[in-house]
């Protein structure tokens, strides 16, 4: 099925972002997810789903190496990044995270200024020389982030005392200003309310012109409204993955159809 | 076809209950174009009468279903084969409704055709046709119930046989035109009301369509077989004649 929204902004179903070859995650001797085979395009919104526990966020997680610091925890397989092996021994993880930013669930704001929670990326990445580049870099991930606005009277008081959908927002202004090439984000809506809802799904919508967005998210709804393409996950394997309207009104497989139309299954 | 039931029950239960008034629906629709079909070879008035009177009732139906179905896509997000089942039964009660409204058009003019003389037994032949009909609208809306693709692809392919039987009726009445036109008043409506059944074979062939939709995914690819060539013909009866 063709998705009139990407007549918005071409992309490029051969421009692929992160491949994944026979990806395999294990927590001590549970085989967690199992050959895991993906294409994530660029500049494309993907959604994970599925139930808990299926390994939608394990993969995630690998896609940023944020697995690492998870005791027992083993990858195996090949996840590039722009055809770069992610997990090569050369590989910084923290360099990788710069490129390859992150969202939780629950917005965690670090207890300092707005400005500094944003500057905070640039700063420690070396990506600004003087104050105005960095006071730059702050506006425009503010900006980017939707909170500009809402923000910039009041830069200097603690990121804390924002609203959850605020905070959340500036969260992702934080992950933005290192300039990543992908954004991944774990279930970012579930603690905001709708409203705030619609603003972050909204800005994931904007920021596809320039990143890839991946977000796991247990709305099959927000899935369906925000992504291009959908991978579900059952089992700690990847079942389906097909462009987000036909995985919604035609999937093929029928563990897709029972989870997507709420069956037992 | 998915046959498990879903984790929260009312949805199961809010499609089951649009689904019967599809049925209930089909049952009405196929009573009408027998009852309109008879009262027109028996010149039944008051059967005629009441095939009109309950064309209101099909039509209330309609609505009610259209709205059933809105109010499942606003409430439950179907998805899959959910919200096929939910697109078709709004294409299916369209197609019906149509169907009732062609019974009663010739419910209305058996009503004429009962003070006009006999055209050969051309009501006869209406009266078969009708029954072709209805039998191909009944098998479509059962291969709508069993989720029974390859019943709704020979539905499709007897629709062939109601067009014939159309081309043969649509060269009779130019013949019994042609031999006395005292005959035109009566065979002009007799015509529509063939041309309607014809129809009513369309409507049945696109059910069946549906049908196929939502079992599939997909709408059947190859043409639909077409035997109508009256369109296309200069209607001659001796040229027309096989």
């Amino acid at each position: 099925m063709d998705d009139i929204r990407y007549a918005d902004r071409i992309v490029s179903a051969d421009e692929v972002k992160i491949a994944a070859r026979k990806a395999q995650v294990y927590y001590g001797t549970n085989h967690a997810l199992r050959d895991v085979d993906v294409d994530i395009l660029g500049k494309t919104v993907t959604a994970f789903i599925g139930p808990s526990g299926c390994g939608k966020s394990t993969f995630l997680r690998c896609l940023n190496r944020m697995n690492d610091t998870i005791p027992g925890c083993r990858v195996e397989g090949k996840i590039t990044l722009d055809g770069q092996d992610i997990y090569d021994a050369r590989v910084d993880p923290v360099q990788l995270r710069a490129k390859v930013g992150m969202v939780f669930q629950k917005p965690n704001p670090f207890p300092k200024s707005i400005y500094d929670n944003v500057a905070y990326g640039p700063r420690i990445h070396g990506l600004a020389r003087s104050k105005a580049e960095i006071d730059e870099i702050v506006e425009s991930a503010l900006r980017r982030a939707a909170l500009w606005n809402e923000a910039k009277d009041r830069l200097s008081s603690p990121g804390t005392g924002l609203s959850g959908g605020q905070q959340q927002r500036l969260c992702i202004a934080r992950a933005i200003a290192t300039s990543p090439e992908v954004l991944l984000m774990d279930e970012p809506c579930s603690a905001l309310d709708p409203i705030a809802t619609a603003q972050i799904e909204e800005l994931i919508d904007e920021l596809r012109a320039q990143f890839s967005v991946v977000i796991v998210t247990h709305s099959m709804q927000q899935a369906a409204r925000v992504s291009q393409r959908t991978a579900f996950f059952h089992l700690g394997r990847l079942v389906e993955y097909g462009e987000t309207g036909q995985i919604f009104t035609n999937p093929r497989d029928p563990r897709t159809e029972s989870y997507i139309s709420g069956r037992i299954g | 076809m998915m046959t498990e039931p879903h984790i929260f029950q009312a949805f199961d239960r809010d499609l089951e209950a649009v689904q019967a008034l599809i049925m209930k629906m089909g049952g009405m629709v196929e009573a009408a174009i027998l009852d309109a079909a008879q009262a027109l070879e028996t010149r039944d008035e008051e059967l005629a009468e009441q095939v009109r009177r309950n064309d209101a009732a099909i039509d209330a139906l309609e609505e009610r279903i259209q709205a059933e179905a809105a109010r499942l896509i606003a409430l439950r997000s179907p998805t899959a084969t959910d919200l096929r089942t939910v697109l078709t039964v709004i294409k299916i009660a369209a197609a019906l409704e149509r169907c009732g409204d062609y019974a009663k058009n010739l419910a209305k003019r058996s009503v004429v055709l009962g003070q006009l003389a006999q055209v050969g037994d051309s009501t006869g032949s209406i009266r078969r046709m009708a029954n072709a009909v209805e039998l191909l609208l009944k098998d479509a809306l059962d291969s709508y119930i069993h989720r029974d693709a390859q019943l709704a692809a020979d539905v499709r392919q007897r629709d062939r046989e109601v067009d014939q039987m159309y081309n043969a009726l649509f060269r009779e009445f130019l013949t019994h035109m042609m031999e006395d036109p005292r005959n035109i008043t009566a065979c002009m409506h007799l015509h529509f009301i063939a041309k309607n059944i014809e129809r009513m074979g369309d409507h049945a062939t696109s059910i069946a369509e549906q049908v196929i939709y939502l079992v599939t995914g997909n709408l059947p690819e190859e043409p639909r077989p077409k035997a109508d060539m009256t369109a296309s013909s200069i209607g001659m009866p001796a040229q027309g004649a096989d």
